[in-house]
């Protein structure tokens, strides 16, 4: 039953794709059904980026189904709410009204908080749920007090008749409008200070749904950043797009810092979401200021470079989570301190997980680092506007985007070590078996992805500016080279992937062949590792997580917050004998503790003050309700 | 036919601020009964001296539901209540006060309405609407739930006599609905008293506040 149910999705994938690809390449397809829903009716449109958007959709679903099928191994509950995200998903780049809109998106959000809620045992996964529901409906909110007066505003629930009349509207009202829609895409995309329901939600979601979650539900909000401020508002102020490269930058460095110092691998994949969302936006807010300032091939690089990030980070993210659930699956922990020695016990696994992890630290030839050299390269470029505040802008999203890629190295290299090599540190890792079928060939299947993103730019990155250039108001598409190099802006940059990859090869066999020709010897010998000197040699020897990312802690000490813990029994006898020692280091997360912490305080303070009309006395409500009937008879 | 709305109008309202001052429940009972009797009165000569044959039907329904059925569906309600509130020393004077207040405030507010009607009827319209205010006003100081109850009633009356009074009654399917919906509140009222009357062996407004949390 349960296979039988994945097997739709992967079905509803394939139709997602092959639609959404026939819509970017500029097939357009409407359907409307006036009676169906009220207000509008239910209206879906397909154009270049609804297609791009839904193809990806279609293309994650279909891996993350088929790893499904081992996966859960035939349980049944939590089926028909994957096969309602699956639809939802599609549905929401599609929509062409506010009904429609709206019902997609909140049936998008209710689906996968019944799918975190999934472990109903666990207290974490209550909690989270629980936070998720807030922050998605409070970002629901914004996003319909937005749609609401844009309707009313324009005078119409159609999306498409938004775009025409966006630009009549005045500079304060298209402002506000961008304001509240960017809030409510912002906090489903995660970005920071908006992101506190993702690392809860992300690791207690099963993990097919979580690689769906991180790999395409929240680039649903960047396709609605997108279209707000390309589309529906279009042009969008300068001021905007300097304030999404800022959000993008902030989000980046921020996410990418948490994720390094985390021990439990799913809330590490999903704060390196925080990041990936943050490089995107970096991306979407340098086109949105090229556009606004007049560049409008600079423009077109800059969006189309956030796209093949958002396809890259797809294909990546959903790869790492899908290991990461089969590495949960076989061991049944998180924590990365429990972890270890996977790469003999789960052989196809660990090679998938490397090769993800390559990517996601853009390693050359992958497909990370082919999206990350574009933005660095259209960044580069703002050297073209000749204004200084701006410049201060790209400035800070080049360093930060720097300082991100170094990070995410660091991150991964940890993430990839602690948990497949060395020795097992715990009992639960050493038990531990390799993937179902159906979950290996998910996986071969991403990496494969992975690596034809990574050597085929010069055939995926035109069809991506074919997309981005009706955004930017149909500016020319760039010569963007050959089929073997790429050229940005003519002879700023060039990038050759195969090229790259050629030597690459060459440099990795070059060794062998210089020894093999130098006459080395050709036998193996064998001897054990050596053992630094200890005759024993134990897993609590081992490098931890912790210890990895101990030096983080300390150089952004300012960031963290950390507290020190040192918990030590003494021997009754003597001090100068110890039974134990606990130390802990735990961070202070900064978001939490001086945003979130001083604004509910405040809400519940008022909410306390408002009690006090509750008395419990019939007679005062009805006193209120004679009190509302005269005022309202009197005033009117 | 000024001259009979306008006394049968004022009747009520007499009878109505009688219900604010009795202090005994069955004493108010009957006086609601007498309330509703003026009302089916005021639909009757209405429908004879308008020619309306249809405010006759109205006012024998409006008769056998209000004046009939209820109060007895209340004195099973009230039965085994102190005849008195329990504590002595209470007048009414502050009550009966706030509703003349609340007469000055309907006539105020139906001035416009007064103005805008053409109908023989438009002088007694103030004093029903006076009947609704005091009504709504029983409910919220009713000391216990009979007194809720029958405040609701005696809104409800005061809106009957409002429709009757500025457009010589609702459409005949609104008011057989109004009727319908009136008893089987107060049959629902009942129930629920009566359960409360086990749960808490009084239904006194004083400990219903205990169910709050």
């Amino acid at each position: 039953m349960a296979t039988l149910g994945f097997l739709a999705a992967v079905t509803v994938g394939v139709a997602a794709t092959v639609l959404g690809l026939l819509g970017a390449v500029g097939r357009a397809w409407t359907l409307a059904v006036p009676w169906l829903v009220p207000l509008g009716g239910l209206e879906l449109a397909l154009d270049p980026l609804a297609g791009f958007f839904l193809a990806l959709v279609g293309a994650a679903v279909i891996p993350a189904s088929i790893y499904a099928i081992g996966y859960v191994g035939g349980e049944r509950r939590g089926v028909l709410a994957y096969l309602g995200f699956v639809v939802a998903m599609c549905v929401v780049p599609l929509a062409a009204n506010v009904m429609t809109f709206v019902i997609a998106w909140e049936l998008m959000s209710l689906a996968s908080y019944f799918l975190v809620l999934h472990d109903r045992q666990a207290g974490a996964s209550a909690r989270a749920a629980w936070v998720y529901a807030v922050m998605t409906h409070a970002g629901l909110a914004c996003l319909l007090a937005g749609m609401l007066l844009l309707a009313a505003w324009t005078g119409s629930v159609r999306f498409a008749d938004w775009s025409a009349a966006g630009p009549g509207l005045p500079a304060g009202a298209r402002g506000l409008a961008l304001v509240l829609l960017g809030l409510g895409f912002a906090s489903k995309a995660g970005v920071i200070p908006l992101h506190v329901w993702l690392p809860l939600a992300h690791p207690a979601a099963p993990s097919h749904v979580s690689a769906l979650m991180s790999g395409v539900m929240i680039k649903l909000g960047v396709y609605g950043l997108a279209r707000a401020s390309l589309d529906w508002l279009a042009p969008a102020p300068t001021w905007w797009g300097a304030a999404v490269l800022l959000a993008g930058t902030v989000s980046a460095v921020v996410g990418i810092l948490y994720a390094v110092v985390e021990r439990d691998l799913k809330r590490l994949l999903a704060f390196s979401s925080i990041e990936n969302i943050g490089v995107i936006l970096i991306g979407l807010g340098a086109g949105l200021v090229f556009r606004a300032v007049g560049l409008g091939a600079l423009a077109v690089l800059a969006i189309a470079a956030a796209l093949y990030h958002v396809v890259n980070h797809a294909a990546f993210k959903t790869l790492l989570f899908l290991g990461a659930g089969a590495v949960v699956h076989a061991t049944g922990t998180r924590n990365m301190n429990r972890l270890g020695g996977l790469v003999k016990l789960m052989p196809w696994t660990a090679a998938c997980f490397v090769l993800g992890a390559a990517a996601i630290s853009a390693l050359p030839p992958l497909n990370g680092f082919v999206s990350e050299w574009l933005l660095f390269q259209a960044l580069l470029q703002n050297t073209r506007i000749a204004r200084l505040e701006l410049n201060l802008v790209f400035t800070l999203g080049l360093a930060g985007l720097a300082l991100t890629s170094g990070l995410t190295l660091a991150c991964f290299v940890k993430a990839a070590g602690i948990t497949f090599l060395a020795v097992p540190r715990s009992d639960a890792a050493a038990r531990a078996h390799e993937a179902a079928p159906s979950m290996r060939v998910a996986m071969i299947l991403l990496c494969v992805v992975c690596a034809l993103l990574g050597l085929g730019p010069t055939l995926v990155l035109p069809a991506l500016a074919a997309i981005a250039s009706p955004l930017v108001g149909g500016a020319p598409l760039p010569a963007l080279g050959d089929w073997l190099t790429l050229r940005v802006s003519r002879e700023f940059a060039a990038l050759s992937p195969l090229a790259l990859t050629t030597a690459l090869a060459a440099a990795l066999l070059a060794p062998v062949v210089l020894l093999r020709l130098a006459g080395a010897a050709r036998g193996t010998r064998r001897y054990e590792t050596w053992g630094c000197g200890r005759i024993l040699q134990t897993a609590r020897m081992e490098y931890t997580a912790t210890a990895f990312s101990n030096p983080f802690k300390r150089v952004f000490d300012f960031f963290y917050r950390s507290e020190k813990r040192l918990d030590i029994d003494f021997h009754p006898e003597s001090r100068f004998f110890v039974e134990r020692i606990e130390y802990g280091n735990p961070t202070r997360p900064i978001f939490e503790d001086w945003l979130y912490r001083p604004v509910l305080s405040a809400l519940s303070v008022v909410a306390r003050r408002a009690r006090a009309i509750q008395s419990g006395s019939a007679n005062v409500y009805l006193a209120y309700i004679l009190a509302a009937l005269l005022v309202l008879l009197v005033l009117t | 036919m000024t001259t009979a709305s306008n006394l049968l109008a004022f009747v009520g309202l007499v009878v109505t601020l009688a219900i604010v001052w009795r202090q005994s429940w069955p004493g108010r009972l009957r006086l609601f009964a007498a309330q509703s009797l003026v009302l089916a009165a005021l639909a009757a000569t209405l429908g004879l001296l308008a020619a309306r044959p249809r405010l006759l039907l109205v006012a024998l329904v409006f008769l056998v539901v209000k004046a009939v059925v209820i109060p007895r569906v209340l004195r099973r309600i009230g039965a085994g209540m102190p005849v008195r509130p329990v504590t002595p020393g209470k007048s009414s004077g502050v009550a009966l006060l706030v509703a003349g207040v609340l007469v000055v405030v309907a006539y105020a507010v139906m001035l416009p309405v007064k103005a805008a009607t053409e109908l023989p009827t438009e002088g007694a319209i103030p004093l029903a609407f006076a009947m609704a205010l005091i009504g709504l006003f029983l409910c919220v100081t009713g000391r216990d739930a009979f007194g809720h109850i029958l405040g609701f009633l005696v809104f409800e009356n005061g809106i009957f006599g409002l429709a009757l009074l500025a457009t010589y009654g609702l459409p005949g399917i609104v008011e057989a609905g109004v009727f319908l919906d009136v008893l089987v509140i107060v049959l629902i009222m009942e129930a629920v008293v009566g359960e409360v009357r086990r749960e808490h062996e009084s239904i006194d407004e004083q400990r219903l506040r205990e169910l709050r949390e």
